[in-house]
């Protein structure tokens, strides 16, 4: 139900980027397929669906702009452009979580709120393995080579996004996760390199296990560096009775990523619900942004590292108009 | 008639079986385009007078799901697509293959 709504949506947003005389027509005609989509229950097509048409730039006439050209171009525009997906999923995956949580569970069971955040991160990982899949065809095509500069391509504009983000969210804050942040940045650079080193001698499977396992390390690294530099160990001076400072135990720091992302302890005691409660406030946002980066981050970089080995040293396929 | 990889995707999908009418869903399957990639190439073919659409007709209330809107290729359309891949195939003879490129249905049918 959510998904066909978020899939009307986004349909709506595309059917508007088409001359006025075309909409209904291609309104009335996606809508059907849609249609199919939904009643056969394959949410993750009929979100396909939708996002394509609406995040596709339109050809040359049906727009009146001048579409990006070339292996350059397409490739910046690809780059630039993942980012800001990226934090739209994030923003949308909340907003939908909100309205399940508040519109239907809090009033229909008693552990709405602790669906809050599983919620928003499955939305989250859905959308972003949409994207990724998108991300897997631009670095088929990708003008950057070499498996370096493929992933500082992708990461300088991703920490540009991110950065900008947590600064317009407050400049102390970014100033307190800047080890984090950085820790990230390095470390997921990293770890793009050698998946994108592995895809490039033809070990795919490699590439993606190292990918995923590497991404998933350097998001938890980062987190524990982030939860670290705010949150101290020691309760502080004693006075009253009342310790000075909150504190988390450092034992559970290795869960504590996936402590964010679904609130939960896995049955362990540690953290308690309380430390749960100051490290999802700590590091919620970078958490669910890191979820949203990494898998297009990955499928770009291991596409494009297949791809120039598929065609070692060739121009690209035959694009020319022979018209 | 420009004609880009999608384009010759379209066209071979429809050429494949020229009598048949296709739907959007059916030919990103054939094709194995996105939505996004698809329908414009559609409207640029219909535009070129290629291809013409027309919307099936059946009672939604009965079928259980709104009319859809199929594609064939116009008689000229036909010809000039055979012709255009003709061209591309002779111009791409030498040239190495394309992955995943000019042929995704099969044998081609030009």
């Amino acid at each position: 139900m959510v998904t066909r709504r978020v899939a009307e949506v986004m349909l709506s947003a595309a059917v508007r980027r088409w001359p006025v005389e075309l909409r209904e027509d291609l309104r009335r005609e996606w809508s059907a397929e849609l249609h199919v989509l939904a009643t056969e229950r394959r949410r993750l097509r009929m979100l396909g669906f939708a996002a394509s048409l609406a995040l596709r730039r339109n050809d040359g006439p049906l727009a009146g702009r001048r579409p990006v050209r070339g292996p350059v171009g397409r490739t910046a525009a690809a780059l630039l452009l993942a980012p800001v997906v990226g934090v739209a999923i994030v923003l949308l995956s909340a907003i939908v979580m909100n309205v399940v949580v508040g519109q239907f569970l809090l009033t229909a069971v008693g552990w709405g709120t602790q669906a809050q955040m599983p919620l928003w991160t499955a939305m989250t990982a859905g959308l972003a393995v949409v994207l990724a899949r998108f991300a897997a065809r631009w670095g088929s095509r990708s003008a950057l080579i070499g498996p370096l500069r493929t992933a500082l391509g992708i990461m300088l504009p991703v920490g540009v996004v991110i950065v900008g983000i947590e600064y317009a969210m407050s400049a102390e804050g970014l100033v307190r996760a800047a080890p984090g942040l950085l820790s990230w940045l390095t470390f997921l650079t990293l770890v793009l390199w050698g998946a994108s080193s592995l895809a490039g001698r033809g070990r795919i499977r490699a590439a993606w296990w190292f990918g995923v396992v590497g991404a998933l390390l350097a998001a938890d690294l980062a987190v524990v560096l982030t939860v670290v530099n705010q949150i101290p160990a020691d309760p502080g001076t004693i006075v009253g009775g009342a310790p000075q400072f909150d504190t988390v135990d450092r034992v559970s720091a290795p869960l504590w990523l996936f402590v964010t992302w679904t609130d939960w302890s896995f049955g362990l005691p540690r953290p308690t619900p309380w430390e749960i409660f100051l490290i999802t406030d700590v590091v919620v946002t970078e958490a669910v942004l890191y979820l949203a980066v990494t898998p297009y981050a990955l499928a770009y970089v291991i596409s494009a590292a297949r791809s120039s080995r598929d065609e070692p040293g060739t121009a690209r396929p035959p694009r020319a108009s022979i018209a | 008639m420009r004609l880009t990889l999608p384009v010759v995707k379209v066209l071979s999908a429809l050429l494949a079986e020229p009598d048949t009418e296709r739907y959007g869903l059916d030919l990103m399957k054939l094709t194995n385009l996105p939505s996004g990639t698809l329908y414009p190439v559609l409207h640029r073919l219909q535009e070129a007078g290629w291809l013409e659409a027309d919307w099936e007709t059946i009672d939604p209330a009965v079928e259980g799901r709104p009319a859809r809107r199929y594609y064939r290729l116009t008689a000229d359309g036909a010809t000039a697509a055979r012709q255009a891949l003709a061209e591309l195939r002779v111009l791409s003879r030498d040239a190495r293959p394309v992955r995943g490129g000019a042929e995704p249905t099969g044998a081609p049918a030009w």
